[in-house]
């Protein structure tokens, strides 16, 4: 029993050495590594609100809407027609038209 | 205590309330600067920057920082295109590879970029959009200010002694290159650029794997970048992967229709309409700014003070900046600072004195080698482009 004990603590300082040796031959410093900040993107109230933060948020943090200048209702609605025809949006005929009636009525410069 | 000395929490807004009650606290700066809401947002290898975007990162580069003829690399600005940028990578594995319409391919580590003659020279970096936000009507799209640029010292090796290396074949066309950025969904396209040939083997175009001295920041394209000195950033491809010759005219998303200008001497169609034909954008036009004093600042009269700013052109020196303090009826040319190189931006300075009391419209017009110089009124185009207009800046004398 003792004499099992015994290699089962061999078998594992002999891999620990061997996965540390690994650790070693892998040359850390060749690596560089950052980590993005998650940050939060504010979407104002609104009919849509939701379902504009979920599809939107696919691709892009939604600070991409809330940068943009008042845009008119016919550009929002060709804005989110890219996403869809050009960027491969998941986003049906539907969704589009909440999405496009959030962003015009709630980023939107009128007529 | 201005603007630059405050110390701001990772998350404080800058709203235009709160700006407009600072200028007036503070007497200095702009009530126009914060039009929108603007958050300044540090992110890893940066500084605070003014952040327009998170995912992917599209972060701008304080106005004040351009009193440096040379932008520290934490402040330097950043634009990707797609949300899956590199945040990591292994030097040991990283290769790039260069292939295509080529006798041979090359998988080249950065020990073997590193082997190339290794050439140095300061070049202005700029976002085709820099300025955007400034254009009437408003287009969509990054709503950058002035700060969507820099001037940095890249080192690298030379495009062409790579090129060289892999050996071009007769027929080819263009040089393409891919980064290690891609798209988070399969339709999004690739975010991939391409050069003439004629021009990839220009004696200047660098694969630069340093900026002022230290490796590139990740954000700013580690391991290496394209650099294209004179020409828009859009080419300058960051962390490369993969350098292709082919022997078609390369025509994809990134090239059609995306980041195309009206094929017109000016590159401009009045405001609202769209171009019958377009072309690739390029070359950068002729800008100048004026950094100090700022806009909205209170001044003294009879006292003397050093308008200055910068001026820079797409690869052809600045010939000479002009200046004027009463909203362009009369003009005094400036005197220029060190000279970079035709890549560079220069730095300029005019004294001034005003002797009365009043409103004062500070504005600066710089002219290149060939003649280029800047509008009155903005050119327009549908992208929002090569933004160089004069710019004007209002001061107060009492």
């Amino acid at each position: 029993m003792k004499s099992i004990i015994i290699l089962i603590a061999l078998l594992i300082s002999v891999v620990f050495i061997r996965l540390n040796t690994e650790a070693i031959a892998e040359d850390t410093s060749a690596v560089k590594s950052i980590i993005l900040p998650v940050i939060e993107g504010e979407l104002k109230e609104g009919a849509g609100k939701d379902e504009t933060a979920a599809f939107c948020n696919i691709c892009h943090s939604t600070d991409y809407i809330t940068m943009q200048p008042r845009l008119p209702a016919d550009t929002w609605s060709a804005i989110v027609h890219k996403m869809i025809v050009v960027y491969g949006a998941p986003v049906n005929e539907d969704d589009s038209r909440t999405i496009i009636n959030y962003l015009s009525s709630t980023y939107g410069a009128g007529k | 205590m201005g603007i630059n000395d405050m110390e701001f929490s990772r998350r404080d807004f800058l709203k235009t309330a709160g700006a407009v009650g600072l200028a007036a606290a503070f007497g200095g700066f702009p009530s126009g600067l914060f039009a929108e809401e603007r958050r300044l947002y540090k992110f890893p290898e940066k500084t605070d920057l003014i952040l327009l975007t998170s995912r992917p990162p599209q972060l701008e580069t304080p106005l004040h920082y351009f009193k440096e003829l040379i932008t520290p690399n934490n402040a330097l600005f950043v634009r990707w295109h797609l949300a899956d940028i590199p945040t990591s990578v292994d030097l040991s594995k990283w290769r790039l590879k260069v292939g295509g319409n080529t006798d041979r391919g090359l998988e080249l580590s950065m020990d073997d970029l590193k082997k190339f003659e290794r050439i140095t020279y300061t070049a202005v970096i700029q976002c085709s959009g820099n300025g955007r936000s400034f254009f009437k009507p408003r287009i969509a799209g990054g709503q950058w200010q002035n700060g969507a640029m820099g001037n940095v010292t890249w080192s690298g090796a030379r495009l062409k002694d790579i090129l060289k290396q892999a050996g071009i074949r007769s027929g080819s066309v263009d040089v393409v290159f891919d980064g290690l950025d891609s798209g988070p969904l399969p339709k999004v396209p690739d975010f991939l650029k391409s050069l003439p040939v004629d021009k990839a083997i220009e004696d200047d175009i660098m694969i630069a794997y340093e900026m002022n001295g230290e490796p590139l920041t990740m954000l700013n394209g580690f391991p290496a970048r394209l650099v294209v000195p004179g020409w828009f950033a859009t080419y300058w491809v960051k962390a490369l992967r993969e350098i292709t010759v082919v022997s078609k005219k390369y025509e994809e998303f990134w090239m059609k229709p995306a980041y195309r200008i009206p094929d017109n001497p000016c590159a401009c169609v009045p405001p609202g309409s769209k171009p019958d034909k377009t072309v690739p954008i390029t070359r950068m036009n002729t800008r100048s700014l004026v950094i100090g004093p700022s806009a909205g600042s209170t001044l003294k009269v009879n006292s003397a003070v050093d308008i200055m700013g910068i001026a820079f052109s797409g690869g052809y020196s600045i010939k000479d900046v002009i200046v004027s303090v009463d909203g362009g009826k009369s003009w005094r040319e400036a005197r220029c600072g060190t000279d970079m190189g035709r890549y560079s931006w220069i730095q300029w300075s005019h004294t001034w004195k005003p002797v009365e009391k009043g409103k004062y419209t500070i504005m600066a017009r710089a002219t290149n080698s060939i003649g280029e110089s800047q509008p009155i009124e903005s050119l327009w185009n549908p992208s929002g482009y090569m933004w160089n207009k004069i710019e004007s800046v209002e001061v107060n004398v009492v």
